[in-house]
């Protein structure tokens, strides 16, 4: 190979030449004219030009919702009621936001137990058994799956058998997003604990539970709540899952009673469609606050991560 | 590793910042003696159907009334499902979807109109106000036999209006609708050729090239907004907000008429409702009347629980009285008295389990 290669600076002799002839010493400057530094330099601007244009959409859609919805932005836009149509001025959309915190709590309290144990599972014990495979293939596909299958899901499970909309059917469509998020990036969280903890835990005397218990869980924790803020900004804005399951009102959330619920996802669904220019700027101004939530929550997540990895290298 | 620590601080402060905001949203947790009634259905009269349960909540607090607008067939659907008290929808139910009903519900549902309402054609001709179009015409532009705006059996029609020669633009909705089933009733009963194409329906297969397909009636209005030379159509409400010119329809008896309010009330004046309460008006008589009219249907059950059903027949009743005078500020056209109290009858006919 390095004989017929060129391009590349011949290798410099050793300096035991007896008979004085020239050392060939490697070229260390640069020609900016040399084909593989142009192709070079091309390549790093369209880089750049194009990772900028894969940024502007967030950004692009940042500016509009600013533009669009902060004007209406309020106090009392956060805790009102909707308004109905010929309420041309004032309400909010507090249930709405409501309607959202409770039934991603209601998901996140079904997806986090069941996805952090199953992580446990296919982390620690059942690691190369086929069943785990078939789990770990399974929440790889339902990362996949058209939300809307989800909705399908608590409409059968839940409304159908409850006979009525609710939130809680809200939230376990939510959960079925959720669940999948949770688990695969636990699974990582719980492989990447050093195993040198873990056989000092073992060495110590502890049994395979205290060992996930007291070490490895803890030790993970950071990284698996990464993944659980990621999950929970998936599932804050979905639409299809709540239309099936909680439908919208436009009164106060009732958690007491089966009832259809608010959220910010359907509320942003009825009023951008609506004809009337109060319930559309209110629309937009949802939008806003549900893309701030999920911007929220994935900066924490992107936080959490970040001080993990840096406690990891202290 | 105080960082384990502090994230789950982080962790637990977060829920309990999400938890204390709930209390915001919730009402204050009120008697159990609160009766809440849920609908889904037809978008069509949405904006009206939220406005009565929301006015009728003010004055009698202890009623909820839920409504989803999730289209006619999604409210069949749900009443079938019997995961709703009521549905709504545009085209009402056909005989065989009544059975079905009936035989999954174990109880029958009635067909009760609560509102009127007109789809109107919208149109993007730069200057161009007080389009009329001829009956025919109408058929024929969505037939795409007729193509261009400057075509001689619009200039005939128009001597007035100085038509430019542009294409024109079909814009239909993608979705099944209920208000495209109204607007192709029509175009059948107006022409042969639509009857025997396209026909009736919720979804046909638009025959004119170069058509447009639009999500519900903000799409079709957005896309004709933004496309000269479209024409489109709408319900009223929708033409009115946003601030499109609406074409002069000629109806059964050869005249021009616009889709203002008056005539849709025309339309239904005189018509005669059969027991069961649905009836479309695809071509109605009169000289005033605006020719694409009409109904819309609220989908009650024959029977409920002792509760539910008193809750149900009062607000019902309101809406079919004092609610009326909500629908003209909305785009929509009160009952005639006749026909109300009519309605008024059926809805005493609901009974207990």
């Amino acid at each position: 190979m390095m004989t017929t290669d060129v391009e590349s600076p011949p290798r410099a002799e050793a300096p035991s030449d007896p008979a004085g002839t020239p050392v060939d010493r490697p070229r260390l400057e640069h020609d900016l004219r040399a084909a593989r530094s142009v192709f070079s330099g091309g390549f790093t601007v369209l880089c750049a030009l194009l990772s900028l244009i894969a940024a502007f959409p967030l950004f692009g859609v940042l500016y509009m919702l600013i533009e669009r919805g902060a004007a209406r932005l309020s106090w009392s836009t956060l805790v009102e009621l909707p308004p109905s149509a010929i309420q041309t001025e004032g309400g909010g959309f507090g249930n709405a936001l409501a309607g959202t915190v409770f039934m991603v709590l209601i998901a996140g309290l079904i997806a986090v137990p069941a996805g952090v144990f199953a992580a446990v599972f296919l982390a620690e014990f059942g690691k190369d058994r086929p069943l785990a495979a078939a789990i770990r293939f399974g929440a790889k596909v339902l990362t996949g799956m058209p939300s809307i299958i989800a909705g399908i899901f608590g409409y059968a499970l839940v409304v159908l058998t409850t006979g009525s909309f609710s939130a809680y059917a809200g939230g376990v469509a939510l959960s079925i997003l959720m669940l999948p998020i949770v688990t695969l990036t636990a699974e990582q969280a719980i492989r990447a604990v050093p195993a040198k903890m873990k056989e000092a835990a073992v060495g110590m005397g502890a049994t395979p539970t205290q060992v996930v218990w007291r070490v490895t869980l803890p030790t993970a924790m950071p990284s698996i709540l990464t993944g659980v803020m990621l999950a929970v900004a998936r599932a804050a804005g979905e639409t299809a899952p709540l239309l099936f399951t909680a439908q919208f009102t436009y009164f106060a959330l009732r958690v007491d009673r089966l009832e259809n619920a608010p959220s910010l996802a359907v509320l942003i669904y009825e009023f951008s469609g609506s004809p009337y220019e109060h319930q559309i700027a209110l629309a937009w101004s949802a939008s806003l606050v549900l893309v701030l939530l999920v911007l929220v929550f994935n900066l924490g997540g992107q936080l959490l991560a970040r001080r993990n990895e840096l406690a990891r290298t202290r | 590793m105080s960082f384990r620590k502090s994230a789950l601080s982080t962790f637990v402060a977060s829920t309990l910042v999400a938890s204390a905001m709930l209390p915001s949203g919730c009402g204050p947790s009120q008697d159990s003696a609160e009766v809440s009634l849920s609908g889904s259905g037809a978008s069509f009269p949405s904006p009206l159907y939220t406005t009565w349960f929301g006015e009728y909540r003010k004055a009698h607090p202890t009623v909820r009334i839920d409504y989803t607008s999730k289209g006619s067939s999604g409210g069949i659907k749900d009443v079938m499902e019997g995961v709703v008290d009521f549905g709504a929808s545009d085209a009402a139910m056909t005989d065989a979807e009544l059975e079905e009903v009936a035989r999954l519900r174990g109880r029958g549902v009635r067909m009760l109109p609560m509102t009127a309402g007109a789809v109107v054609i919208v149109y993007n001709l730069a200057g161009v106000s007080g389009l009329r179009i001829p009956r025919e015409t109408l058929a024929s532009i969505y037939l795409g036999e007729i193509t261009r705006w400057d075509d001689p059996r619009l200039v005939a029609a128009n001597p007035d209006i100085a038509l430019p020669d542009l294409a024109i633009t079909e814009v239909h909705r993608a979705d099944g609708s209920g208000t495209t089933y109204a607007f192709t009733n029509h175009l059948a009963s107006i022409s042969d050729a639509w009857a025997n194409g396209p026909g009736v329906t919720t979804s046909p297969n638009w025959p004119a090239e170069g058509g447009i397909g639009a999500k519900k009636n903000d799409g079709v209005a957005a896309m004709v907004k933004q496309t000269p030379g479209a024409i489109g159509y709408v319900e009223l409400s929708f033409a009115n907000q946003s601030g499109l010119p609406t074409a002069l329809l000629q109806n059964r008896a050869g005249k021009f008429v616009p889709a203002a309010i008056p005539n849709i009330q025309a339309a239904l004046a005189g018509t005669e409702l059969p027991a069961n309460l649905r009836l479309f008006l695809p071509d109605p008589a009169g000289a005033d009347s605006y020719p694409i009219v009409t109904y819309t249907w609220l989908l009650a059950y024959e029977s409920y629980p002792a509760a539910k059903l008193a809750a149900l027949q009062e607000v019902l009743k309101w809406c079919l009285t004092d609610g009326q005078r909500f629908s003209e500020r909305l785009g929509y056209a009160p009952l005639p008295d006749a026909v109300a109290s009519r309605v008024i009858e059926v809805v005493g006919s609901l009974h207990a389990e």
